[in-house]
């Protein structure tokens, strides 16, 4: 049986493997109603695919778990979508997938996202039972006329009862979201928002700042002047009192736009932002290891019939599969549809990007391992620049964005991924 | 063919008057143009020209025609442009013809530019052939017209043909009055050869193509010819004439209009204006060649990269080829880097050689605003020109700035006077004459005109008044009715002041105006409110200031930007976010940097947008 890609496995440095323990994103593609502000590869209206979707997604858990020799998982978050949305028993079975096919870790976090107006007594019990120890629930704001542009199906109300059932039904780690910059939001509404979550005393924030994203209901209503432009100044505003708030409160802002109780920080997320090895499951859920993007086909109903394929394609006989040629194989004969090498620079570039956004910014020691080289070897221009303009922050430990970087933080991204990518590899290896 | 049966002729008139539809049906009533091969406005082969449906290079088309009398001649016609800035394309063609066919659009009466060319077919003594056009519009008045044509040009009724391009009715009876009216060609085929060069092309394999109309003796295939002018030798490739393809042919003899491949490798070598003869039979005096050209606009065109910059000047020079009125030097800016001062007949003109760089030839171009030329007189009472403002001496060196004026021709309703006299003294324009094109008083009632006479206004104006969106308000504050044409009128000192633009405290050389004192406070401020609002906002304060001679007249400030990130980035967003973030940052190299300002390049546009009344 030949191989599905030719190439033997090699190391890549800068991009580690699953020894160190993977993290696992499950995506959850379904919403009763879609938000006017989401791009995400989510729908409404297909909930008869639900259980098809989920046995498909047992299987490719499955598959994967064989593939990669059942790796060590640090880390699990059901995002979408709407996990909240799926029947408990959904829930229940594909944590148990999971737990058989990988080396599920005893104090891994498991993060489910829930819709304030999904949560249930049953389903909060359901969720605890199969192993799920965080919540993570989309606020987005307490005031009921933002709630409604944004079309959430809940009431500031609501989300109130929703969290506070959730502390009852035992759930100790919870985070929120709330959104600010929203189109008519005032000063005064968002710092009413901040109070209340403060008061509810969640373990950790996270505070978006809307993007109009193009092609979402949204962008289109403001572009052609049905909603007002939002103010960036008066964002920046909502922003600056939010840090100043939530720190008085407690918090430590560790991410641009994250903020959490002293070690209460997102495990999983903070995988993305250092650039771990995760694998994602579930239609265009991206995943990254082996030095290698990849991503599952888009559609719910092309990734059920990728998933169907799959049965079978290759048999358990022969050597295992290593490193890359595991991801070749499931583009070959699987649900993944998009692969993209990342190369050196690449994955400098976004190293950089990534780590610049959490507060403890950039170790030179981490820097140096992966790439065999320090900061200041490449980067030496970027970075005077950047802290002249009062952006950045550089010492031995290594380089961090300034409280005012953090909100002209593109700016400091796009001179670090030029430069990343104009400079070339620090050896030979690729 | 015999002299005797030769008419050389051109149709001229005023934009969209039908000239180019006309040329049409005369190609195909007789039979030039095969009907399959027949396009539109057949003779414009530029994409532009088609697109806005001017001429802009004159081209030439020979037609057989065998007439009522049942004699064959040989109709030589040269398509000529409407446009006041193309004025030096018609004065060259009309050299090369002995008649004139004056179009006149029935629904709209004589224009401006029928003026301005009728009299430059009066200074080269053609017969005039005046024709009512468009008869077939519903709201055609072809006697009103008539009666405007015999009032203004003093012809007699019957002389007035009446003419429909579109549907062709009235084209036979054109064909016969040119043979009828017209005269051949007089020369003397005895003598030595003498050809006017009235335009040129390059060709790579026959070098320069002179196009030529002979006015005596003939050339032919393999003589050897000499360039009067240049003194340049040169032998015959070949000779033909144009159908408007080229279409070889044996020789060209007296009258005829043509073409002679040179094989010469420069342009240069081969002026338009210049006359060809024989090296070895000389004749003894040239004929009359064209005013030079001078170009009366100027405006920097930079590369927006860099390293375009020698691919521009090939660009250029192509242009040049068979564009004598194109004119241009290096310069170099710092805001912009290295570019080139160029030189044009008229807004249009740049407007079309700016739009054929982008389009023919790919360039991406920041062109400055234009500016006039200026003669400035020293303290010491030495002389300089000035055509880039950034150029202008120190205020304290000036003894006195002239400006060019023009002389300004607009025809138009009389109910429009006012916005008009409006407009022009806004501009500090003077008023020279009215006058009405017909009777002052109507025969029919005795009355003084209405509203809806037509009356032709003349002013003198400042060149670099109208520059810039002059003939949009006209048109807008006539409702499309006016029309008008200008020529140089000479320098006039004038309290002129030059004005510098500073961001960030560093002045932007490329963004310097010349402006009369009265208007530099106002203009000062809106540009610098403009730019205000075209440059985006930065990590840091910027201020931006207008200046006058070293005293800031207005000030702007861009506050620092304070919040550019992205909310979220997760692990489907990297790759979508990075690329997002090298896009952004590729835009960012395209802008000009200005100290460390990022400058886009609408700001360099600014001062054409300023709202001048």
């Amino acid at each position: 049986m030949p191989l599905a890609h030719p190439k033997p496995s090699r190391t890549w440095p800068w991009a580690p493997g699953t020894e160190r323990g993977i993290g696992l994103y499950v995506h959850i593609p379904f919403c009763e109603t879609k938000c006017p502000y989401c791009d995400f590869n989510t729908y409404s209206g297909i909930e008869a695919l639900i259980p098809t979707y989920m046995a498909a997604l047992r299987a490719e858990t499955a598959r994967w778990g064989d593939l990669l020799g059942h790796p060590r998982v640090r880390t699990v978050f059901f995002g979408g979508g709407t996990p909240s949305y799926v029947p408990g028993a959904e829930m229940t079975a594909i944590i148990a997938a999971y737990q058989s096919a990988f080396d599920v870790m005893q104090d891994a976090e498991v993060t489910l996202e829930a819709n304030p107006g999904d949560v249930t007594v049953e389903k909060l019990a359901t969720w605890l039972k199969a192993g799920v120890n965080r919540l993570s629930m989309g606020v987005q704001s307490f005031d009921d006329a933002l709630l409604k542009m944004l079309g959430r199906r809940h009431t500031a109300q609501q989300a109130e009862i929703a969290y506070g059932m959730a502390r009852e039904a035992g759930f100790t780690n919870m985070s929120l979201d709330l959104m600010f910059g929203l189109p008519e939001q005032t000063l005064a509404q968002w710092q009413e928002s901040v109070e209340r979550v403060v008061s509810l005393g969640s373990e950790h924030l996270s505070l978006y700042g809307l993007q109009l994203e193009h092609g979402t209901p949204l962008e289109a209503a403001v572009r052609t002047g049905r909603l007002p432009e939002p103010d960036q100044d008066l964002a920046a505003d909502m922003y600056q009192f939010a840090v100043e708030r939530l720190a008085a409160a407690g918090y430590l802002g560790y991410e641009i736009s994250n903020w959490a109780k002293p070690g209460l920080e997102s495990r999983h997320n903070l995988m993305y932002w250092r650039c771990e090895s995760y694998l994602g499951l579930g239609p265009g859920a991206h995943s990254s290891m082996f030095g290698v993007r990849f991503a599952d086909i888009k559609s719910p109903r092309g990734y059920v019939a990728a998933v169907r394929g799959m049965a079978g394609a290759r048999p358990e006989s022969g050597p295992p599969l290593t490193g890359r040629d595991i991801v070749f194989e499931m583009k070959a004969h699987g649900p993944v549809d998009f692969i993209e090498e990342t190369t050196e620079p690449m994955a400098r570039a976004e190293f950089l990007m990534m780590g610049l956004r959490l507060a403890e910014g950039i170790q030179e020691s981490d820097f140096r391992t992966r790439f065999g080289a320090g900061l200041n070897e490449s980067f030496a221009g970027v970075i005077s620049g950047l802290t002249d303009d009062g952006l950045l922050k550089s010492d031995q430990q290594g380089i961090r964005l300034t409280p005012r970087g953090r909100l002209l933080g593109n700016e400091a991204f796009r001179r670090f991924v030029e430069a990343a990518e104009a400079a070339p590899p620090t050896d030979a290896r690729i | 063919m015999k002299q005797s049966h030769i008419r050389n002729f051109c149709i001229i008139a005023h934009i969209d008057h039908g000239k180019s539809t006309l040329a049409d049906r005369l190609i195909q009533v007789t039979g030039a143009v095969a009907a399959r091969d027949m396009t539109e406005q057949h003779l414009d082969t530029m994409d532009l020209e088609r697109e806005r449906g001017i001429t802009i290079k004159a081209q030439a088309i020979r037609l057989a025609y065998t007439a009522k009398d049942g004699q064959a001649y040989e109709l030589n016609l040269i398509d000529t442009p409407g446009h006041v800035d193309f004025s030096y394309e018609v004065s060259r063609s009309l050299q090369a013809c002995e008649g004139a066919l004056l179009l006149v659009d029935a629904t709209q009466g004589i224009q401006a530019q029928t003026l301005a060319n009728i009299y430059l077919a009066l200074e080269h003594n053609l017969t005039i052939i005046p024709i009512v056009n468009k008869v077939d519009m519903i709201a055609a008045n072809p006697e009103g017209t008539a009666q405007e044509i015999i009032q203004a040009f003093g012809f007699k009724r019957e002389e007035i043909l009446t003419a429909s391009g579109k549907t062709g009715a009235g084209v036979p009876e054109i064909l016969e009055e040119i043979i009828a009216r017209v005269g051949p060609p007089t020369g003397d085929a005895g003598a030595p050869l003498r050809a006017l060069i009235f335009d040129s092309k390059y060709d790579p394999y026959k070098g320069v193509m002179a196009y030529v109309r002979v006015q005596d003796g003939a050339v032919r295939e393999s003589d050897k010819v000499r360039l009067m002018g240049t003194g340049v030798d040169a032998d015959v490739l070949e000779v033909g004439y144009f159908t408007p393809e080229l279409r070889k042919a044996e020789s060209l003899g007296v009258g005829q209009v043509g073409y002679v491949a040179t094989g010469l490798k420069n342009v240069r070598d081969c002026r338009v204006g210049d006359t060809v003869t024989l090296s070895a039979r000389q004749a003894s005096a040239a004929l009359a060649g064209y005013k030079p050209l001078k170009p009366m606009v100027f405006t920097g065109l930079y590369p927006v990269d860099g390293e375009s910059y020698p691919a521009l000047r090939e660009a250029l020079e192509k242009l040049q080829l068979n564009d004598a009125a194109l004119q241009f030097e290096p310069e170099s800016s710092a805001a912009l880097g290295f570019g080139f001062r160029a030189g044009f007949l008229g807004l249009l003109h740049m407007d079309v050689v700016q739009e054929r760089l982008e389009r023919e030839f790919g360039m991406n171009l920041i062109a400055t605003a234009p500016s006039v030329s200026y003669i400035v007189e020293l303290t010491d009472g030495k002389e300089v020109t000035v055509d880039n403002p950034s150029k202008m001496p120190d205020p304290q060196k000036i003894g006195e700035t002239r400006e060019p004026w023009v002389n300004i021709t607009v025809i138009t309703p009389a109910k429009f006077i006012g916005p008009i006299m409006e407009l022009v003294t806004g501009r500090r324009g003077v008023y020279v004459k009215m006058e009405y094109l017909q009777s002052t008083t109507r025969p029919e009632d005795g009355k003084t005109p209405g509203q809806n006479a037509r009356v032709l206004l003349e002013y003198n104006i400042p060149l670099a008044e109208i520059l810039v969106d002059f003939h949009d308000q006209l048109k807008s504050r006539t409702q499309g009715y006016a029309s008008m044409d200008y020529a140089l009128a000479g320098h006039q000192a004038g309290d002129l002041v030059k004005l510098d633009v500073l961001v960030n405290h560093e002045p932007v050389d490329a963004l310097s105006l010349v402006l009369h004192r009265s208007n530099a406070q106002r203009q000062g401020r809106e540009l610098a409110s403009r730019l205000k609002a075209l440059i985006p906002r930065q990590m840091f304060e910027v201020p931006i200031q207008a200046a006058i001679g070293g005293k800031i007249i207005a000030r702007e400030t861009i506050p620092a930007m304070r919040k550019d990130v992205l909310a979220k980035c997760y692990g489907g967003d990297i790759t979508r976010k990075r690329k997002l973030l090298e896009k952004q940052a590729e835009g960012k190299k395209r802008m000009k940097r200005i100290g460390s300002v990022e400058v886009p390049q609408e700001a360099f546009m600014a001062v054409l947008r300023l709202d001048r009344d």
